[in-house]
C-alpha cells in the first residue's frame, strides 16, 4: 500500500522520497492479536488461579497455622501431677534475656504448703511482651523446662501495662487462638 | 576546649582511633592520635602493695625481704615468706583456692585445689601453706598439676548436689567459678550423693545447707580462731561430716554473719536474703555503717531501690573484712512499719503527719520565737555536715551557743586538745602490731564490736600481752594475760592507782578505792612498762559518770607518763560513746570548743545543763537524731525536763519515748544507706557515707532541713547538695582543711596523716594535778546490798528491735550477780528480784547469774524499761537487792 503524498509544488525531492512501510492496521484478526495477546497470556496464568480458588486467609477470621517451633506467647507449667509449678524462681531466663524483659522476684517455698517443687518459688514472675524479641533464650536458660514459647501471637493490647504478663496469666491454659500447621504441611 | 578537640579530629591523618580527651593538648603536634598501648601491666606488680585503706606500714610490722622467684617462666618480685597463693598474684598468676582466706590466720591446706609443682619437691605442694622463698620455680600449668586440679574439682563435685538453680549463691559462687575455670567439665560419679535433711537453720539468721558444704572448715576457724566463740564444729566423721554447733543449739554469737560471706559454696546462706535476689538482679553500693564508733565499711545490696543484704567491704585499716551482726542484718529494720517517713506535728496528745512546708514553717517558727533560747542535741549517726549546719543554724540564725553532741559535763579544752593530738592517737591497725594492749573501762564487743576481733587478732597472731581493767567482766577476759577488776564507776582512782604503779609508789590506798587488787594493777604497770608499743584503748563511757572529768585527766597523764607521743606506733584510743563522736567533737559540736578544738567565742551549756535548764532559761530543743532518754545515762531526768520544754523538735526514725512523748515537731530521719556525708573514726579516719537508695517515703536529708530552717528564720547557708558543707567543713574547720570526698575515697583518710593536722591548737597544758579520788562504796557486811553499774548491750535500740532476725536478741531485764551473791541472797537465774535504794526508788529485773562477776557487785543492762532507767539514772553507788 502506499501513500498519497500531496504533490509537490515547489521542491521535488525526486529520488529521496522514502517509502514508510507501516504495520496492519487496528482491526482484523493479527491487529487482535497485536493489541492483546500478551495480556492474554497473562491472564492465562490469572484465570487458570481462578479455578483453584480464593488464597487469602481471612484473618482475624481464619489464622495462619504455624511451625511447631514457632515461638509465640510464653508459657509457665505445672507438674501435671502434683499440681507443683516447675519454676523455682531461679531468675536464669531474666539473666539469659537480652532484651530485659523479665523479671522474677522469688522467696521461700512453704514445705507444708508447697508452691513450686523446689526451696523456692517465683513470687513474682513478669514478662514485658512490648519488649520481648521472642529468641527464646529463656527457654534454652531453664534448668527445669519451666517456661517454653509458645504459639500464640496475637499479643497486641491497647496499653502498654496490659502487655506485662503476670505469672498468673503465663501459668494460666491459654486460649489456642493459633492453628499448628500438621506434619509434613 | 571542644574547639580544639575539633581540630585534633580534623587534622588526624589515620583513622581516629579514641580522639578523645586526652589528646586534646597533644593537637599542635605533628601526630595528634595516641594509640593506646597495648601492653599489659599487671595490678599486682607493686610489691610493697599495702592492704586497703592502709597510708603506711603500721610501726609494728616487720618489714619482710623482696625475694624474686619464677612462676610459669615468669621471674617475680615478692615479699619473702608470704604463701605462694599470694606470691603468685604479685605476677598476674591465680592459683584456685576454696579453704585459704589470709584474714582466718594460719592456713589448713583443707581443700587441696592449691596444687602447684615446685621445681624440686617430688609431690606437688598446696599453695596456700608453702611459703615463697628465693629463688623457687613453681609451675601452676603443668599437665600434673592441671590433672590434679581436674581431679580435686571432680572429687568436691562428688558429693555436691549442683542444684545451683536453686542455691542463693549461683553467680556469685566460687565453686561455680572454678569448676568453669579449673574443672574437667565432667564427673565419672556415678553413685548416690549424700544426702542431709535441708535446709537447717543454723541460727536465727543463718541457714546451713550441709548438702552443698565442700568441708573447707572456713566457718568453724572463723568461730574457733577469729571471733573465738567456739561454738561451730565439725561433726562425725568421713562422708558424714558437717557442720553445726557443739551443743545443737543455735549459732548465736556477734559475729555469725560473717561466715554467710566466707562460705565459698551455698551451705550457709542469709535466712534473711535468703531468694530475695540474685546476683545478676542487684547492685551493690559502698558506704559507712553508722550505728556504732567501729564504722565498718559496708556494701549495701540493692534491688528495687532496697536494700536487700549488708556485707562487709574490707577496709584493713578500719574493718579488716568483719562486720558484725547489728550492722549486717539491722537493715531489715529500714523497712519496718515501725520507721517514720512522714513530718509529723504535735496536736494535742498527738502527733499527726503534716506537710513538709507546714512543719517546716511550725517548726523555724517556734526557732524562732525561742532564740538565743534553743538548745540542740546531735546524735551518734549524725554526720560532720549535719553537725556543722547545726552549729550554724544554733550560732548564726538563733544565736544560741547551747548545743552538745556529748552527754554529761562540759570536756576541758586541755584535756580534748591533749586526747587529740596526732602523736597520741592510735591508728586501728596500731592496735594490731601494739606489744601490749591495755583496755580500761570498755566491753569491746558492746560498743566498738569489730575492734574487739582486732584485739584478738593482735594477741593470737602478734602475740601482744593483754589487759583489761573493767568493772563488768569482758568477753576478752580469756585473752588477756592480766585482767583487773574495779568498782563500777572507779575508773579514775584505777587510773591513779595504774599511775602510781608506773612511777613506782604505792597502789595500796589507790587501789581500795578502786575497789581493785593491788597486785593486778602492778602487773598492768609492769607490762606497759615493758612494752616498746603501748596501747591503751579506754571507754568514753567512763567520763559520763560522776568521775568523769578525774577520768578524763588521769588518762592525759597515763598517756603522758607512758611517752606515747615518742614513739611511733604507740598512743591511746577513745572508744566514744556515739558512733560519730569524735567527728563532732571536731566540728565544733561543742559548748564550750569551736570547729578543730578552737576556742569558742562563746560559752555554751553542756547536755547537763541544758537538762537542767530546758523549761526555765532554755524554751525549745533541737533532737537530731538522737533520744536523750534512751542515749543518756539519766534518762529519767530528760524525760522531766523534755516534758517541761514548749518545744522539742526532733529529727529522728523512729517513735522512740523522746518522740513519742514529747517531740512537738519530727521531722523523719535518714537511716544508713540513704545518707551523704562524712563520718570521723575513732582513729581520726574521714570516711564517706555515699547515698545508695532513695529516701523512703517523704524522708528529706537532715542537712536540707537544718539548711530549710535556716532559711525560713532568715539566713542563707549557701548549699544546694552536701558537698558544699564538706567544703564548707574543708574551708572551717582547720584541721580537716581542703579535706575532699574525692581524697576520702573509698576506704577514707586519717586527718592525723594530713599536713592540716598541726593547725590543731595546742594544749596550754597536758598533764593535770589529781585529786585522791573518793572511797569505792562498801556495803555493810552481810546487807543485801551490793555496788552497783549498769552496762550497755551491742543488741539494743530501734534498728535491732525492728530486725526481723535481731529482734529475739534483745534482752528487756538483766542483773547480773556473781553466783555467791545470788547463792546469799536466794536467788537463780531467771528469778525477779527487787532493786531498792533510798534516794532513787525501787525497781524491779531479771537475774542472771554469770561466775565472772565479782562477789559484791550487781550489773544492770542499760533498757527501755522505764522503772530500770530511773533506777540507774540516780547512779547510786550501792543497790539493795532482795528475791
Amino acid at each position: 500500500m502506499s501513500v498519497e503524498l500531496p504533490k509537490p509544488t515547489v521542491y521535488d525531492p525526486g529520488d529521496d522520497v522514502v517509502e514508510v512501510v507501516r504495520g496492519p492496521d487496528p482491526g482484523g484478526a493479527a491487529g487482535f492479536y497485536r493489541a492483546f495477546g500478551e495480556t492474554l497470556r497473562g491472564l492465562k496464568t490469572t484465570l487458570g488461579r481462578l479455578v483453584e480458588g480464593p488464597v487469602t486467609i481471612q484473618y482475624p477470621e481464619e489464622k495462619t497455622p504455624v511451625y511447631p517451633r514457632f515461638r509465640g506467647r510464653h508459657k509457665l507449667h505445672k507438674f501435671e501431677d502434683s499440681d507443683l509449678e516447675k519454676c523455682v524462681g531461679c531468675s536464669l531466663c531474666a539473666a539469659a534475656c537480652p532484651a530485659d524483659c523479665i523479671r522474677v522476684v522469688a522467696t521461700d517455698n512453704d514445705p507444708n504448703d508447697p508452691t513450686s517443687a523446689g526451696e523456692r518459688y517465683a513470687a513474682v514472675y513478669e514478662i514485658n511482651m512490648a519488649r520481648c524479641i521472642f529468641c527464646g533464650y529463656c527457654e534454652v536458660a531453664c534448668p527445669f523446662d519451666a517456661i517454653t514459647l509458645g504459639h500464640d501471637y496475637e499479643l497486641a493490647d491497647y496499653n502498654r501495662s496490659d502487655l506485662i504478663f503476670t505469672k498468673e496469666m503465663l501459668l494460666a491454659e491459654p486460649v489456642e487462638r493459633t492453628p499448628l500447621r500438621r506434619e509434613g504441611e | 576546649m571542644p574547639e580544639e578537640k575539633d581540630m585534633s579530629g580534623k587534622s588526624n591523618v589515620g583513622e581516629s582511633v579514641d580522639a578523645g580527651e586526652e589528646n586534646v593538648t597533644s593537637s599542635d603536634s605533628a601526630v595528634a592520635v595516641q594509640v593506646p598501648s597495648l601492653s599489659y601491666e599487671s595490678p599486682f606488680t607493686v610489691v610493697d602493695a599495702l592492704p586497703p585503706g592502709y597510708s603506711k606500714r603500721p610501726a609494728g610490722e616487720p618489714e619482710r625481704n623482696v625475694i624474686s622467684f619464677t612462676i610459669d617462666g615468669a621471674d617475680v618480685r615478692a615479699p619473702e615468706g608470704i604463701m605462694l597463693v599470694d606470691a603468685a598474684k604479685y605476677g598476674g598468676v591465680e592459683i584456685p583456692v576454696f579453704c585459704y582466706e589470709p584474714k582466718l590466720g594460719a592456713p589448713v591446706g583443707a581443700c587441696r585445689m592449691c596444687l602447684v609443682e615446685i621445681e624440686g619437691i617430688p609431690k606437688l605442694q598446696t599453695a596456700c601453706s608453702t611459703p615463697v622463698r628465693d629463688g623457687m620455680a613453681v609451675s601452676t600449668r603443668s599437665p600434673r598439676v592441671i590433672e590434679a586440679q581436674n581431679s580435686v574439682v571432680e572429687f568436691i563435685l562428688a558429693n555436691h548436689p549442683l542444684d545451683c538453680p536453686v542455691c542463693d549463691k549461683g553467680g556469685e559462687c566460687p565453686l561455680q567459678d572454678i569448676s568453669y575455670g579449673w574443672g574437667r567439665g565432667k564427673s565419672r560419679f556415678a553413685e548416690p550423693k549424700r544426702h542431709f535433711e535441708k535446709p537447717v537453720a543454723l541460727s536465727p539468721s543463718i541457714a546451713i545447707d550441709r548438702e552443698r558444704c565442700i568441708l573447707c572448715y572456713r566457718c568453724v576457724r572463723f568461730s574457733q580462731e577469729v571471733s573465738e566463740d567456739y561454738q561451730l564444729v565439725l561433726l562425725d566423721r568421713g562422708a558424714d561430716s558437717h557442720v553445726g554447733t557443739f551443743d545443737g543449739n543455735e549459732y548465736v554469737a556477734p559475729f555469725s554473719g560473717n561466715i554467710i560471706d566466707l562460705c565459698p559454696v551455698g551451705a550457709l546462706t542469709s535466712r534473711a536474703y535468703r531468694f530475695r535476689a540474685r546476683p545478676w538482679d542487684i547492685e551493690q553500693g559502698g558506704s559507712v555503717c553508722s550505728m556504732c564508733p567501729g564504722q565498718c565499711n559496708v556494701d549495701y545490696t540493692v534491688r528495687d531501690d532496697k536494700v536487700m543484704r549488708v556485707q562487709a567491704r574490707e577496709n584493713a585499716a578500719v574493718d579488716d573484712g568483719w562486720l558484725c551482726d547489728r550492722g549486717r542484718f539491722a537493715y531489715q529494720a529500714w523497712e519496718s512499719d515501725a520507721r517514720i517517713t512522714q513530718p509529723m506535728i504535735r496536736q494535742g496528745e498527738k502527733l499527726m503527719p503534716a506537710r513538709w512546708d507546714h512543719a517546716l514553717e511550725v517548726a523555724a517558727a517556734a526557732l524562732k520565737k525561742s532564740g538565743p533560747r534553743t538548745a540542740a542535741l546531735a546524735g551518734g549517726g549524725t554526720t560532720n555536715e549535719e553537725g556543722w549546719l547545726l552549729r550554724r543554724l544554733m550560732l548564726e540564725a538563733l544565736g544560741s551557743p547551747h548545743f552538745d553532741s556529748r552527754r554529761g559535763g562540759k570536756l576541758d579544752a586541755d584535756v580534748a586538745r591533749t586526747l587529740t593530738e596526732p602523736a597520741v592517737t592510735l591508728s586501728v591497725p596500731d592496735v594490731e602490731w601494739a606489744d601490749a594492749i591495755v583496755v580500761i573501762g570498755s566491753e569491746l564487743v558492746d560498743e566498738m564490736p569489730i575492734l574487739d576481733l582486732r584485739v584478738r587478732k593482735a594477741v593470737n597472731r602478734n602475740g601482744a600481752a593483754l589487759a583489761v581493767a573493767t568493772a563488768r567482766p569482758s568477753s576478752l577476759d580469756d585473752k588477756a594475760s592480766v585482767t583487773a577488776r574495779m568498782a563500777p564507776g572507779r575508773d579514775d582512782a584505777f587510773i591513779q592507782a595504774l599511775l602510781a604503779a608506773l612511777a613506782g609508789n604505792d597502789v595500796g590506798d589507790l587501789a581500795s578505792r578502786a575497789g581493785a587488787d593491788a597486785e593486778n594493777i602492778s602487773q598492768i604497770a609492769g607490762l606497759l612498762k615493758n612494752a616498746k608499743r603501748p596501747a591503751v584503748l579506754w571507754g568514753e563511757r567512763m567520763l559520763y559518770a560522776s568521775t568523769g572529768t578525774a577520768s578524763a585527766k588521769a588518762i592525759c597523764n597515763l598517756v603522758a607518763m607512758l611517752g606515747l607521743a615518742a614513739t611511733d606506733g604507740a598512743g591511746h584510743l577513745q572508744i566514744p560513746v556515739q558512733a560519730n563522736g569524735r567527728g563532732l567533737r571536731e566540728v565544733g559540736v561543742l559548748p564550750n570548743l569551736g570547729p578543730a578544738l578552737s576556742d569558742s567565742a562563746t560559752q555554751g551549756m553542756s547536755s547537763d545543763e541544758i537538762a537542767d535548764a530546758l523549761g526555765d532559761e532554755l524554751s525549745a530543743i533541737l533532737l537530731l537524731g538522737t533520744d536523750p532518754i534512751l542515749d543518756s545515762p539519766d534518762g529519767a531526768r530528760w524525760d522531766a525536763a523534755l516534758r517541761a520544754a514548749p518545744n522539742v523538735i526532733a529529727f529522728s526514725s523512729w517513735l522512740d519515748p523522746a518522740t513519742e512523748r514529747h517531740a512537738t515537731v519530727v521531722f523523719p530521719a535518714e537511716v544508713g544507706p540513704e545518707k551523704e556525708g562524712t563520718l570521723t573514726h575513732p582513729d581520726g579516719r574521714i570516711q564517706r557515707l555515699r547515698q545508695t537508695v532513695d529516701h523512703a517515703g517523704e524522708v528529706n536529708s537532715g542537712w536540707w532541713v537544718l539548711d530549710q530552717l535556716a532559711a525560713r528564720i532568715g539566713v542563707d547557708f549557701g548549699v544546694k547538695v552536701v558537698h558544699q558543707v564538706t567544703a564548707q567543713i574543708a574551708e572551717g574547720v582547720s584541721i580537716y582543711a581542703g579535706i575532699s570526698s574525692n581524697e576520702i575515697g573509698g576506704t577514707g583518710v586519717r586527718w592525723q596523716e594530713r599536713t592540716a593536722a598541726s593547725n590543731l591548737p595546742a594544749p596550754a597544758r597536758s598533764t593535770f594535778d589529781l585529786e585522791i579520788p573518793p572511797a569505792a562504796p562498801q556495803a555493810a557486811p552481810g546487807s543485801s546490798s551490793l555496788r552497783f553499774g549498769t552496762f550497755r548491750s551491742l543488741w539494743s535500740g530501734a534498728d535491732v528491735e525492728n530486725a526481723a532476725t535481731l529482734a529475739p536478741l534483745v534482752t528487756a531485764s538483766r542483773l547480773e550477780l556473781s553466783p555467791a551473791d545470788g547463792q546469799r541472797l536466794g536467788v537463780a537465774t531467771g528469778d525477779s528480784v527487787t532493786l531498792t535504794n533510798a534516794a532513787e526508788g525501787k525497781t524491779t529485773a531479771v537475774v542472771a547469774l554469770r561466775d565472772a562477776v565479782p562477789t559484791g557487785s550487781a550489773f544492770l543492762l542499760d533498757s527501755q524499761d522505764d522503772g530500770l532507767r530511773r533506777i540507774a539514772a540516780g547512779r547510786p553507788e550501792l543497790v539493795e537487792v532482795t528475791p
